[in-house]
């Protein structure tokens, strides 16, 4: 199992999420979070903003469906702006569902 | 070491902040998070009274995100089962969004105060 970890524009979450059910992946996390990127923020006027506001979407898949779900991302995410977000995979070695206590998604 | 990712009901973060304090696991970070599972949120999930034809209407008019807890503790290899077991322990109600616990392998730790890294950062 991989662990997705996509950090994308707030207002494109929801798009992104409604993409990933289309195609199965119903199951996430979403989280709210600050961060910034190369661009070490961004400069409105006067004003320098160092965090911006993104979210996180979390969604653990197994290792075959890693390819789709990054692809859904990359393109529900696109706008060809600084900012569009990055996306992590990382190794999950076992899940468990609490209500029936057993291994596996 | 082995990261471990529970996501549970808010409501029982005390009792899970409890039993793992019992077991000697005091460290951990809480998250306040929005999440849905294969059942893709839940109108039954808060405790109000749906009228019958909304419920009719099926699943379109239930709630696209539950808030949830996300609990994270970083524990050594041997310790993974015995958190996992009280986890789920503690939190089982036996209905739909119990929540789900993640286990994932973490490389390094560093303990800021005094240096320490690799298991010693741990408690």
């Amino acid at each position: 199992m991989k662990m997705i970890r996509a950090i994308v524009r707030p207002e494109a979450a929801d798009v992104v999420t409604d993409g990933l059910a289309e195609a199965g992946f119903v199951s996430l996390t979403k989280i709210p979070v600050f961060g910034r990127g190369k661009q070490k923020g961004i400069t409105v006027g006067a004003t320098h903003y160092d965090e911006l506001p993104k979210t996180m979407i979390l969604i653990v898949v197994e290792d075959k469906s890693v390819e789709e779900v990054l692809k859904l991302v990359q393109f529900k995410a696109y706008t060809g702006s600084f900012g569009d977000g990055k996306v992590f995979v990382s190794p999950v070695e076992s899940a468990f569902t609490v209500r029936t206590g057993t291994a596996g998604l | 070491m082995k990261e471990i990712i529970a996501i549970i009901r808010p409501r029982k973060m005390g009792a899970t902040r409890v039993a793992l304090e019992e077991l000697g696991f005091p460290s951990q970070t809480a998250l306040g998070v929005l999440g849905r599972g294969k059942q893709r949120g839940l109108a039954g999930e808060v405790d109000v009274e749906i009228p019958p034809e909304v419920l009719e209407r099926g699943r379109t008019g239930g709630m696209k995100y539950v808030p949830k807890r996300l609990l994270t503790l970083v524990v050594h290899d041997g310790d993974v089962e015995t958190v996992v077991r009280a986890i789920v322990k503690v939190n089982q109600s036996g209905q739909i969004g119990d929540g789900k616990i993640f286990v994932s392998p973490i490389d390094d730790a560093l303990r800021v105060r005094t240096r320490e890294t690799g298991g010693n950062a741990l408690v």
